[in-house]
């Protein structure tokens, strides 16, 4: 079991290390052919690890291996450590699974494109990182995971480098990142000033102890990286353009796994933020402003990707206000439905946009449904499981979460009245995408781009995964249900005790108001954009530029930034640095012109030069002696 | 001084002494006036033979037998053969160039003179009055061989190969040159 | 000793020496310079063989024995480059030779 996790941990390493060094030694499909079977074979040690944990007792199912130490200094020892608990491997089924789908996708997605090694080079770097993150048993190593995420994230937007919005947009989301990653480091040297370690078994257990400011500041460090990991407010601009991307690193990464991470570690680091109540619901609090703020920008969006990059936005918000909130295997369970059905829901966009030779924009689509009708089936699976109908995904993870907020007193009333606005939002926005999309009459650009797609291996190895992917969304949801049958609240019962428990009722009348909810902005989203029987609205200035966040940024940090940086350029850089330079060698240039004249070419003169030295010389030899 | 360290062998000793001193320096200052450079060389002849003097009354015969041998008979000879040779262009103008030159090289010299003799006189302090007493057998050709050949075995076999490389400069910067001329 | 004290030998040899220094500096025939150089050198042969007698031990003699051979070596060298010169119809003068100058 735990050999079968560290070979979870390192196959797609090694993937990514052989189509490097391989190169072009190695066919370009072979390379997709590489990565999946790597990243299969993580699902299946990861099925192994599962088992074995099963295996044992609830209370004993926590097994830290230590590979070997990596840092020592002193007294602080962090070694390379992994942990196979039930969050650990959860997280690993649901990072190996979904992305051994999406890798297959890719194969087909990614065909004939020149870089392809290069692609699934960084896909199985990336879930090695993510791996590295879901299963490290210290902090430190977490951290590490979080960068490499990072990097991945940052190689795979920026994919097509000859553009540059992917560029700037792959700049962007690094950056934002880096100011999380910031506070979490800084969370983490306070860790181990109180507590002299990483490790989680160290750490966890004396989190109580820490006095009120270094608890707060510590669960606030954590709170930064998670929302720039997440993509949650304020942090949230990276996001939608990080659609620049090929569309399956969209739906692993930004919709399935990494985004996911901040969820991740609030739910383990959990009794740290138990340790600063007011933090953990300024945690919610941000996910359920985030839940709005993006369902409302995603209404007034052309392309159809951005909307799901919102609808992943608003999503996350929901998994935070869970965890936040203290119903930790709440979160997660929506994590993984969310997983299931928002890979599904980008790889079906993938199918459409491919078959339009990449368009992307809503407006210009139409009656796709009597072209692509496979694909429009799994759309709206993923749809109706986004929008929490039952009896497919969505509705039992985000209900369940909403169950929990109102059992949580006044503040988590509020965030339940918040949640549920959401839910009408997300049933209006992602049926609107649908209708634009699939209904109708075919348009002209439809008519004219249009290319079905063949029964070659591109074909299969894109309707494949899609077809899972569409069985999970519509089944998945069946892995928990209320207060009646709970195995994963059961599952993640040791390492992430839940706070809040809903009552019956409570479930009962969140879950029938929640369907109602979101019904009804299905209804409103045909009767605008299906039935066109009215005109919608006309957008606000406010949603259309995404709430102002990027001009507010760019104001605050960008312009001050460079500003100060032409300033010191030329104050500082060029008088100083440049000019001392020019400055030393124009006096060496100067020194030596001027000794140059003693070289006068007689000979009698440097004799005389002689002469008169050895009389000095002697003169002061006798004088002194 | 003079008078009173004078006596019967001495007065001998010391008439030899004024004369081939002042044979010494004046031909010295001979060679450094005369225009005509043949006439440096005789006076330069003149000094050697002056010195082969004071080295005799100094008991290093052999040494004085060497430089008349040496220095006079063959060395002399190479100037005189080359001032033959260059014939009328060897004529040394006197000094020229920038006149602090030569006044300064002037008082450089006599402030070496003037160190040199200070020191000889003040600071010694009697140590250099009372030389040691030698014998019949000093500075016999036994005594330089022998020397030459233990002590002082190495400077020998590098002036030797020092005279080598000086026979064989002389060859090549003497042959005739390919492409000049 | 008969005659003269060593003082009185050093002395000349001490005149000898600066007289071809002078020499060397305000001469302008390289010709001369050579000639000046070698009263420079018998003046410090003077010095050795004065010093030699003085200790009573021939190594000072041994020592400008060996002074004389170089310097008739260097008399060799030095006239070679003479005739060289001569041989390239350049003039003479060391004053005129400077194009070694920085």
């Amino acid at each position: 079991m735990i050999a079968a996790a560290w070979i979870c941990l390192f196959a797609p390493l090694g993937a990514a290390i052989a189509i490097t060094l391989l190169g072009q030694r190695l066919t370009r499909r072979g390379a997709g052919y590489l990565a999946t079977t790597s990243v299969g074979m993580s699902f299946v040690a990861a099925l192994v690890s599962f088992a074995g944990l099963l295996g044992d007792s609830p209370s004993q199912r926590y097994h830290p291996s230590t590979l070997w130490r990596w840092l020592t200094a002193g007294p602080y020892d962090f070694g390379m450590r992994i942990t196979v608990d039930p969050l650990s491997v959860f997280m690993m089924l649901v990072v190996a699974g979904v992305g051994f789908l999406i890798v297959w996708y890719s194969i087909g997605y990614m065909d004939g494109d020149d870089e392809e090694r290069r692609y699934f080079a960084y896909m199985a770097l990336f879930v090695f990182s993510m791996l590295l993150l879901v299963q490290s048993g210290n902090l430190l190593l977490l951290l590490a995971g979080w960068g490499l995420v990072g990097l991945s994230s940052y190689l795979l937007i920026g994919f097509w480098h000859e553009r540059p919005s992917a560029i700037a947009a792959a700049k962007k989301a690094f950056v934002m990142n880096a100011v999380g990653d910031a506070t979490m480091a800084l969370a983490l040297f306070l860790l181990i000033q109180r507590t002299g370690s990483l490790d989680f078994e160290k750490v966890f257990p004396q989190a109580p102890a820490f006095g009120g400011w270094a608890a707060n500041l510590i669960a606030l460090g954590l709170l930064g990286g998670a929302v720039a990991k997440s993509a949650q407010l304020p942090l949230q601009t990276w996001l939608p353009d990080a659609m620049e991307g090929p569309t399956p690193v969209s739906a692993l990464i930004h919709a399935a796994t990494m985004v996911t991470a901040g969820v991740y570690l609030i739910v383990r680091t959990h009794t740290l933020f138990e340790a600063a109540p007011r933090v953990e619901e300024l945690a919610a609090g941000l996910g359920a402003a985030t839940l709005l703020l993006a369902g409302l920008i995603a209404l007034v969006q052309t392309d159809i990707k951005r909307v799901i990059a919102y609808s992943t936005m608003s999503q996350i918000g929901y998994m935070f206000l869970g965890a936040g909130l203290g119903a930790y295997a709440n979160g997660m369970f929506h994590l993984m439905t969310h997983a299931f059905f928002k890979a599904l829901l980008f790889m079906a966009a993938g199918i459409v946009i491919h078959a339009l030779a990449g368009e992307q924009d809503m407006r210009r689509m139409g009656g796709l449904r009597q072209f692509l009708p496979r694909t429009y089936w799994a759309f709206m699976v993923g749809a109706l499981a986004l929008a929490g109908v039952p009896p497919f995904a969505g509705f039992f993870s985000k209900d369940s979460i909403l169950a929990a907020a109102l059992a949580h007193g006044w503040y988590g009333q509020l965030l339940w009245v918040v949640g549920m606005v959401g839910t009408f939002l997300t049933g209006l926005y992602t049926f609107r995408m649908l209708f634009m999309a699939f209904w109708g009459e075919p348009s002209a650009f439809v008519r004219e781009h249009f290319h079905a797609l063949n029964r070659d291996v591109v074909g299969v190895s894109l309707a494949v995964p899609v077809g899972v992917l569409t069985v999970l969304a519509a089944l998945g949801g069946w892995l928990q249900f209320a207060d009646v049958w709970t195995p994963v609240s059961n599952w993640l019962e040791p390492v992430a005790p839940a706070l809040v428990e809903a009552s019956g009722l409570q479930e009962a009348a969140s879950s029938a108001i929640a369907v109602v909810l979101g019904i009804t902005g299905i209804g409103v989203a045909w009767w605008i954009y299906g039935a066109r029987r009215a005109e919608a609205p006309r957008s606000l200035p406010l949603l259309e530029h995404k709430f102002y966040f990027d001009e507010l940024y760019d104001a605050l940090f960008y312009r001050p930034t460079v500003f100060l940086a032409n300033a010191l350029l030329k104050w500082v850089e060029r008088p100083l640095v440049f000019g001392s330079v020019r400055e030393l060698a124009g006096a060496i240039r100067e020194l030596g012109l001027e000794t140059r004249s003693i070289q006068t070419g007689l000979v009698r003169t440097y004799a005389l030069a002689i002469a008169a030295s050895v009389a000095v010389a002697t003169l002061v030899f006798v004088v002194v002696r | 001084m003079i008078l009173a360290a004078a006596s019967a062998g001495n007065v001998l000793v010391w008439i030899v002494w004024v004369l081939a001193a002042f044979a010494c320096l004046g031909s010295g200052i001979a060679v450094i006036s005369f225009s005509n450079p043949f006439y440096s060389a005789l006076s330069l002849i003149g000094n050697l033979a002056s010195l082969a003097v004071l080295y005799l009354l100094l008991s290093a015969e052999f040494v004085a037998a060497a430089q008349v041998l040496v220095y006079a008979g063959a060395v002399m000879v190479m100037f005189l053969f080359v001032i033959a040779y260059l014939g009328g262009r060897a004529d040394a103008p006197w000094a020229g160039g920038p006149s602090w030159q030569a006044l300064g090289a002037v008082a450089a010299s006599a402030a070496l003179l003037v160190e040199i003799i200070v020191v000889i006189a003040l600071k010694t302090s009697g140590r250099l009055s009372h030389s040691a007493k030698v014998d019949y057998f000093y500075g016999r050709p036994y005594e330089i061989g022998r020397l030459f050949l233990t002590d002082h075995l190495l400077a020998f076999e590098i002036t030797s190969i020092v005279l080598l490389i000086a026979a064989v400069g002389g060859v090549i910067l003497g042959s005739h040159s390919r492409e000049t001329q | 000793m008969n005659g003269p004290d060593v003082v009185w030998y050093l002395c000349v040899a001490a005149f000898l020496f600066c007289t071809g220094a002078l020499g060397v500096l305000i001469r302008r025939s390289p010709l001369i310079v050579l000639l000046s150089l070698e009263i420079m050198l018998n003046g410090s042969n003077l010095a050795l063989i004065a010093f030699a007698r003085h200790h009573g031990r021939e190594d000072g003699q041994i020592f400008a024995l060996a002074v004389m051979a170089v310097a008739a070596s260097e008399v060799v060298v030095g006239l070679g480059l003479i005739v060289a010169m001569a041989r390239r119809r350049l003039d003479l003068d060391v004053d005129k030779l400077r194009t070694l100058r920085g």
